[in-house]
């Protein structure tokens, strides 16, 4: 699928991101993030970002475009090359009343800030009853041929240690909603933003600025009676895309994205599962242990005597993502993987 | 012990207590004491099997830790780490609540969530609550005093950690920002000489840690930390500086640490001579003990009084840690977030600034 890139339009250069809306007035999953963080900053002077070239630059990806001009240097601030001491800094700030959002250029890089975040932020409050107010956010995902240091999806690294709400949101209102409950969340949060939807999927999103979309709630996005795919981020437009062909072929599949992975809304997928009876699970982490594993287990102990088949998972295989683009495309679950997959499950 | 900072010898012609009351030099050594006290009381407590969990001796450095933090003042944040409880001590933790903490009950710092000196009083003294990694909170006191370079205010936030977290890259990453933004940081290094067990000359190959100071564009200090009174000239400066808006300085403060890493290590790696020379000749409590009485300072029943104080003290917080419950098993998942309102209720939150 090619990349569909929007005018910047009268955005940029201090002007709030919602000029970029097309319009119609939809908003790309990246302009409604950069929406979320401007209302946000706008609401509440506590509210200040920090990272690499996110000030005159903009952002790698170009989030914060125009962010220094309305806000100035000391609530955009660009850092050095030093995650551990960005995400440190975040804490340090927060401990002292802040609210500070941290940019990762990749969300791969967190790996370079990993003990400060698992270490430091995600086992302070346990400890000392301090809480901790910060949003550590980033570009994760594969599907653009970015390879093994691009296209990393941590989600499963963060989600099992305990302290860290872990964000995945699939649609542009999901992450704008999502990112502002983040930001005004006590706890730290990791905010995961799939680049491969950053600039393919625009909807409508909502004006109002209390607009906020429940940490932990997950979200049927389509319903269905014969099976549930359960599935997260990028994957939740594979599933719809596969649904969408399966009703074609009489079987109607019911997509449930979990929007958040840590609190995990078990409930939600229970519900679906009681109602179609079989469940296959895709996600972009790593199949071994991925966020699928612990799906799949907590529907084996509590769906049991729902399940008419097992549970099916569809997940990339235990190796680094790969950069060639056959590779890449074995690597990464497919559409029609996800048609065969719910075809085999329809089959019991 | 030679210093590199310019600003020693302009002090050069000053006597040896500068700025310091009688009643702050008895306060000092109270804190002094105090610290040597807990460290050999709790050590045999731990012998004898009595303290569950584990012990990070700091006995020897008590003048790097009541030197640097005595040039605090209450609102500033310290960052220490495990072996600087008597730094805690000396920013004003609560010994009984402290002791509690070590016997894992619910009147401890952690409630019984972490051991031994893994705490902190944030809404209380501003202690940073000790994590094992180190320096994991050098990038951490940057962003406190981010914040209060942001807001204008004159606080400043103190760092500790051993020569041993030197090697780490964070300490680069944090001193470079905290450079580069002229941050109200004060970072102290308390070189007991060895990490764990390895020397300083397979930790560093320059001739002092104070000398990487210059790399970063702050001034680097290295003080006598078994000298209680040149740790907290060379620290009050440094927090002078940085309330003045002035940026960071970097503390080396060399001592020895008297007993092992950890309650179970017998520390065979450090040389019999170098060992009996800081515990005689270089005891930082019996050095200032000794110059108060030469000096005239304090008479025999003052350091009595103080002594005494110190065993009541003592032993008050041995019987409140007792008579203090455990936590209850049905609380094990409370508190992972703030959601649950577990922390609300606790009593270091009170009049507190978080």
């Amino acid at each position: 699928m090619a990349t569909q890139q929007l005018e910047a339009g009268a955005a940029g250069h201090g002007a709030e991101p919602r000029g970029k809306r097309t319009e119609e007035g939809e908003a790309t999953y990246l302009v409604a993030i950069a929406e979320a963080l401007w209302e946000e900053m706008e609401r509440d002077e506590r509210v200040f970002l920090l990272g690499e070239d996110i000030g005159v630059y903009g952002g790698a990806f170009k989030v914060t475009e125009g962010f220094i001009e309305r806000f100035g240097p000391e609530r955009v601030m660009d850092t050095p090359i030093c995650e551990e001491t960005i995400v440190g800094m975040a804490i340090g700030a927060a401990m002292e009343g802040f609210r500070p959002v941290a940019e990762f250029q990749y969300a791969d890089f967190m790996s370079s800030g990993f003990d400060e975040i698992v270490t430091a932020a995600a086992r302070y409050h346990y400890r000392s009853g301090v809480p901790l107010p910060i949003v550590l956010r980033g570009p994760s995902g594969g599907g653009v041929r970015a390879s093994a240091f691009h296209s990393t999806n941590p989600e499963a690294w963060f989600a099992h240690q305990p302290g860290l709400k872990v964000i995945c949101p699939a649609f542009p209102s999901d992450a704008k909603g999502l990112l502002k409950a983040a930001i005004r969340d006590d706890n730290p949060c990791v905010f995961l933003e799939h680049k491969w939807i950053y600039r393919r999927v625009k909807e409508v999103v909502p004006d109002d600025p209390d607009f906020l979309v429940p940490i932990g709630v997950a979200d049927v996005k389509r319903a269905g009676e014969d099976c549930t795919i359960v599935a997260y981020g990028a994957m939740v437009h594979k599933a719809l895309e596969a649904a969408e062909n399966l009703a074609g072929r009489g079987i109607s599949v019911e997509v449930v994205d979990l929007r958040t992975v840590y609190p995990l809304d078990v409930d939600t997928v229970l519900r679906s599962v009681e109602k179609t009876s079989r469940a296959l699970v895709v996600y972009e982490s790593n199949r071994f242990l991925g966020v699928g594993a612990e799906v799949a287990a907590a529907l084996a102990e509590r769906a049991f005597e729902h399940l008419d088949a097992p549970v099916m998972r569809l997940a990339p295989p235990h190796t680094p993502v790969p950069f060639s683009p056959p590779l890449e495309d074995a690597y990464l679950p497919q559409v029609e993987d996800i048609e065969k997959a719910v075809e085999q499950l329809s089959a019991w | 012990m030679a210093t590199k900072t310019s600003a020693r010898s302009r002090r050069k012609g000053e006597g040896p207590v500068p700025g310091l009351s009688r009643e702050q030099l008895h306060e000092i050594l109270y804190l002094l004491k105090l610290c040597r006290y807990f460290d050999e009381r709790m050590e045999a407590l731990y012998r004898q099997g009595r303290l569950p969990g584990a012990i990070y001796s700091g006995r020897g450095q008590e003048g790097t830790h009541v030197g640097a933090v005595y040039a605090l003042r209450k609102e500033d944040s310290l960052f220490p780490t495990h072996r600087d409880l008597s730094a805690q001590f000396v920013k004003g933790v609560d010994l009984k609540r402290v002791m509690a903490q070590f016997w894992g009950r619910i009147d401890g710092y952690t409630r019984g969530r972490d051991g031994n000196s893994h705490m902190g009083d944030w809404y209380g003294a501003r202690t940073f609550t000790v994590i094992s990694h180190l320096p994991i909170a050098y990038p951490i006191a940057c962003g406190a005093a981010l914040a209060y370079k942001r807001r204008g205010e004159d606080r400043v936030a103190m760092a500790i950690c051993g020569d041993g977290a030197t090697s780490n890259g964070r300490w680069h990453e944090a001193l470079n920002v905290s450079a580069i933004h002229k941050l109200p940081v004060v970072w102290v290094v308390n070189n007991n000489q060895y990490a764990y067990s390895t020397p300083n000359r397979l930790e560093f190959p320059v001739a002092t840690i104070a000398e990487r100071a210059a790399a970063y564009g702050m001034p680097g200090v290295r003080v006598d930390g078994t000298d209680v009174l040149e740790v907290y000239r060379a620290a009050r400066e440094a927090v002078d500086r940085a309330r003045a808006g002035e940026g960071p300085t970097l503390i080396e403060s060399v001592s020895l640490r008297w007993r092992g890493h950890a309650g179970h290590d017998p520390a065979k790696y450090v040389p019999r001579e170098l060992l009996e020379e800081y515990m005689t000749r270089r005891d930082p409590v019996r050095r200032f003990e000794d110059h108060l009485r030469t000096n005239g300072l304090i008479e025999d029943d003052e350091v009595k009084a103080i002594e005494e104080r110190i065993e009541r003290e003592f032993d008050e917080g041995y019987r409140f840690a007792q008579a203090s419950p455990f936590p209850v098993p049905e609380e094990v998942t409370k508190g992972v977030f703030t959601d649950d309102g577990y922390w609300a209720s606790d009593p270091s939150r009170e009049g507190g600034t978080g």
